[in-house]
């Protein structure tokens, strides 16, 4: 995974780059690194600052939130092929849950700042990465609220 | 027809009750009775080594001794070595010659300088008595009657004919190795559509009437009663023609089955052979698509428009301006052999085959149907996965009991219990099926079969209200009451030979477990199978050990997931439509069974469409207030349908808008 080639075929293998143009690829991995998590691994805590946005190639992240006196939940885990540390691109830049690898992961991360300058000064990459990022995003987001419905809940929950 | 009867024939002898037996060498009165009454007489004699259906006037001209042999591609005359006057088969005539003639004159039309004019030829009909129609040749019959003078508008010529036409049927002692009459539930047996049968002992006939205008005749036959020996030796001959044809199309769901393979590579292969000549519609009793053509005089003054039969194999049937809509011999054998086995069922309600065997006969290259539609729609081997048995108990004021042996909390608020001592009916039920279940003092609720066993069932329940919460507090040895099985079942027949995608959540996995079970049972069948499943919490996944063992042993590729959980849970949290939503799928090839919170459904359903699986393939089953379970109550009613009665499964195409929609 280490040369600048294999990087731009492994980012084309993930629903989240795949499809992206050629230079675009390869403007991406200029700046990419390898990563790999043991399991147990915090990636990062919810509130710190956030500093790398990635994509799991293998593995699984679970992002969890802690409730004081109630412990930590996992709210969503992070499946090859997705996004974690997207507040990596959006003020303030404060991881907004924490990230556990709970197996074995591999990642393409992206240093924050660095990207957030690329994505700045790069017209042609910010054009061709934000949608990406919206709409992993929004599908999170349309995940959460249908999470919120509690479809399963044994009786119909009300919450007014 | 009317008789014209200047005695009264019960004045003659004694009536007879029950059928009556004819000599053979009586059988002519019969022959002149029908002439006496104006009749022509249509039956069958030997003609250029065949048994065709010609005008005769005499018993000598029948095939006295004569037997046939048909297979695919071949016909021969044997001879039997005995006296039988019906001791064939069916040949290459149809009786649709009379009643729908392959040529018929239909309009004159002129053309006086500017002035154009039409003038309908008027129908005309001889009677005729068509004798030795076999019982698939009365259904026969059946099928152009609803096609052609059974719908808004008739077909005048052939309401004239048909009137005209007095039925004596022979019932079939013998059958060819074309034969498939019992599987297209036409025959052997002569049930109706006659005015008189006939059933051929080595002695005689038995007689029988079927109107009044074949009592008539019938009184006037010297016939005697039959006796007890000639009646059973008739049950026996015929049963054991039903017997030795067996059923070589297994029509369980063949409507669905072969509308869902209308991609499949069979169809170029048999167009290899096919040559498209179509003697098989020529030869086709219920086949009825004509043309028309002009003849006009020299100078074009006057033309004859006239119809004949013409045949979807034909090279311009389906041509318009641009081409034509069937260019390839594939698609008019496709179109040729859904339409006599699927779609005639949807416009005529009945199926376009009786079962004659004659395609097969007759086709010069011998295709057999009965080949192709088992390798195209391949059937389902009859197993309580597939066939809909007769409930018990089945009106709402009775039940049967049976007992509780086990108990299994499946999770906090769910238990599966374990019943024995269930009538039968309930271990041959079908996925997907549910019973009543009652406790004394609570009202009868519908729950979905969890597991069919060989002497019981299970059924998964949750607690969610008083009636389930008492049916989940049931301990081994109480007993409850039960009706059903009853609703539809999951179209598994369908997922022969696709891919299956199960998404389920919640409780939903309930009435899909027997569907997991069937494929376990038989694995091979079908091809890739994935089962999304989705819960609130780890803790409320139910059947937890199954799921271990269909993914790590049964070839099941199984993925859960849950919308929320603790620290020590590994598996994946989120929703169960993420689990495929970025599938690199074909699904094209896939079927898909979806059970779960209607919300989740038609998310999943969406979800499915993006992967290109089609509507009519994305089956859900629907949850609604239920106290008959027999379409007789009203509260399930949803849009056209009683979700009891017409589902609980239903396909995507099926609901329309109506799923998902609010306050339906």
């Amino acid at each position: 995974m280490q040369d600048q080639a294999s990087l731009v075929a492994v980012l084309n293998s993930t629903w989240f780059a795949s499809g992206l143009e050629p230079g675009i690829q390869t403007r991406l991995a200029e700046f990419s690194r390898t990563f790999t998590a043991e399991p147990g691994q915090e990636l990062f805590r919810e509130g710190d600052e956030s500093k790398l946005f990635g994509v799991v190639i293998k593995g699984r992240v679970a992002l969890r939130t802690h409730v004081p006196e109630r412990g930590d939940f996992t709210i969503l885990t992070v499946e090859p092929g997705d996004v974690y540390g997207w507040s990596a691109l959006v003020p303030p830049y404060r991881a907004t849950s924490t990230a556990v690898a709970i197996e074995a992961v591999e990642a393409i991360t992206f240093e924050g700042p660095a990207l957030r300058a690329a994505l700045r000064e790069d017209a042609a990459l910010a054009q061709a990465l934000y949608p990406r990022v919206l709409v992993a995003v929004a599908r999170r987001l349309n995940a959460t609220r249908v999470q919120l419905l509690d479809l399963f809940a044994a009786e119909q929950v009300r919450t007014w | 027809m009317v008789i014209s009867a200047s005695r009264s024939p019960r004045g003659s002898r004694p009536a007879i009750e029950g059928p009556g037996f004819l000599a053979r060498a009586d059988l002519q009165v019969l022959f002149d009775l029908l002439r006496e009454d104006g009749r022509r007489l249509i039956g069958p004699t030997v003609s250029d080594g065949s048994i065709i259906y010609d005008d005769i006037t005499s018993v000598d001209q029948l095939p006295r001794g004569w037997g046939d042999e048909q297979s695919p591609g071949r016909y021969r005359l044997r001879r039997r070595g005995d006296e039988r006057l019906f001791g064939y088969v069916v040949g290459p005539t149809a009786w649709k010659k009379w009643t729908f003639p392959a040529l018929i004159p239909l309009t004159r039309s002129t053309h006086d300088g500017h002035k154009v004019s039409f003038e309908p030829e008027q129908a005309t009909a001889p009677k005729l008595a068509f004798l030795g129609a076999r019982a698939c040749e009365l259904a026969a019959l059946g099928v152009q009657d609803r096609v052609l003078i059974g719908t808004e508008f008739i077909d005048p010529d052939y309401m004239v004919r048909r009137a005209n036409v007095f039925v004596v049927a022979v019932q079939c002692t013998t059958s060819a190795s074309t034969c498939f009459c019992t599987s297209m539930g036409t025959g052997p047996e002569v049930t109706e559509g006659f005015d008189l049968s006939l059933t051929e002992l080595d002695a005689g006939f038995l007689v029988d009437a079927g109107t009044p205008a074949g009592r008539a005749v019938l009184e006037r036959l010297p016939l005697r009663a039959a006796t007890a020996a000639e009646q059973y030796g008739v049950a026996a001959t015929v049963a054991a023609v039903r017997a030795r044809i067996g059923d070589p199309v297994p029509t369980d769901g063949l409507h669905d089955r072969l509308l869902a393979q209308l991609d499949h590579p069979r169809w170029a292969q048999v167009a290899e052979r096919c040559i498209t000549c179509g003697n098989c519609t020529l030869a086709c009793p219920t086949c009825f698509c004509t043309t028309l053509t002009q003849t006009t005089d020299l100078s074009g003054e006057t033309a004859l428009a006239s119809r004949s039969w013409d045949s979807c194999f034909s090279p311009g049937f389906a041509k318009v301006a641009g081409g034509s809509f069937r260019a390839r011999p594939r698609d008019r054998y496709r179109q040729w052999l859904t339409h006599k086995f699927a779609t005639w069922w949807d416009q005529f309600g009945t199926s376009g085959c009786v079962g004659c065997g004659r395609c097969i006969t007759w086709c010069p290259v011998g295709i057999d149907v009965r080949d192709e539609l088992n390798a195209i729609a391949p059937p389902v081997p009859l197993s309580p996965e597939s066939r809909l048995v007769e409930p018990v108990a089945a009106t709402p004021n009775e039940f049967v009991t049976a007992r509780v042996v086990n108990t299994k909390a499946e999770t906090a608020d769910t238990t599966t219990l374990t019943l024995t001592g269930v009538d039968p009916a309930f271990s041959h039920g079908s996925t997907g099926q549910f019973a009543m279940v009652a406790l004394p003092g609570f009202p009868p609720l519908p729950i979905s079969i969890s597991r069919f066993l060989t002497d019981g069932i299970e059924l998964t329940i949750r607690g969610a209200g008083p009636a389930t919460k008492a049916m989940c507090a049931l301990q081994v040895g109480d007993q409850v009451g039960l009706r059903g099985p009853l609703g539809n079942n999951w179209p598994l027949d369908r997922a022969v030979g696709r891919d299956l995608v199960i998404v389920t959540g919640g409780i939903g996995l309930a009435p899909l477990r027997p569907v997991l079970h069937a494929i376990v049972a038989d694995r091979r069948r079908f091809g890739d199978v994935k089962l999304f499943y989705g819960a609130r919490t780890p803790a409320d996944l139910i059947y937890r050990d199954e799921l271990e063992r269909w993914g790590k042993r049964d070839g099941i590729d199984v993925s859960l997931t849950v919308d929320r959980a603790g620290p020590d849970w590994s598996g994946r949290v989120g929703i169960v439509t993420h689990l495929f939503d970025q599938a690199v799928w074909d699904g094209s090839n896939m079927i898909a069974f979806v059970c779960g919170p209607e919300r989740m459904m038609q998310a999943a359903s969406t979800t499915l469409a993006g992967r290109g699986v089609s509507a009519s393939r994305i089956h859900v089953t629907l949850e609604r207030h239920m106290e008959c379970g027999i379409g007789l109550c009203g509260h399930c009613q949803m849009g056209k349908y009683f979700v009891c009665r017409d589902g609980p499964v239903f396909s995507i195409a099926q609901l329309g808008d109506t799923f998902g929609r609010e306050g339906i």
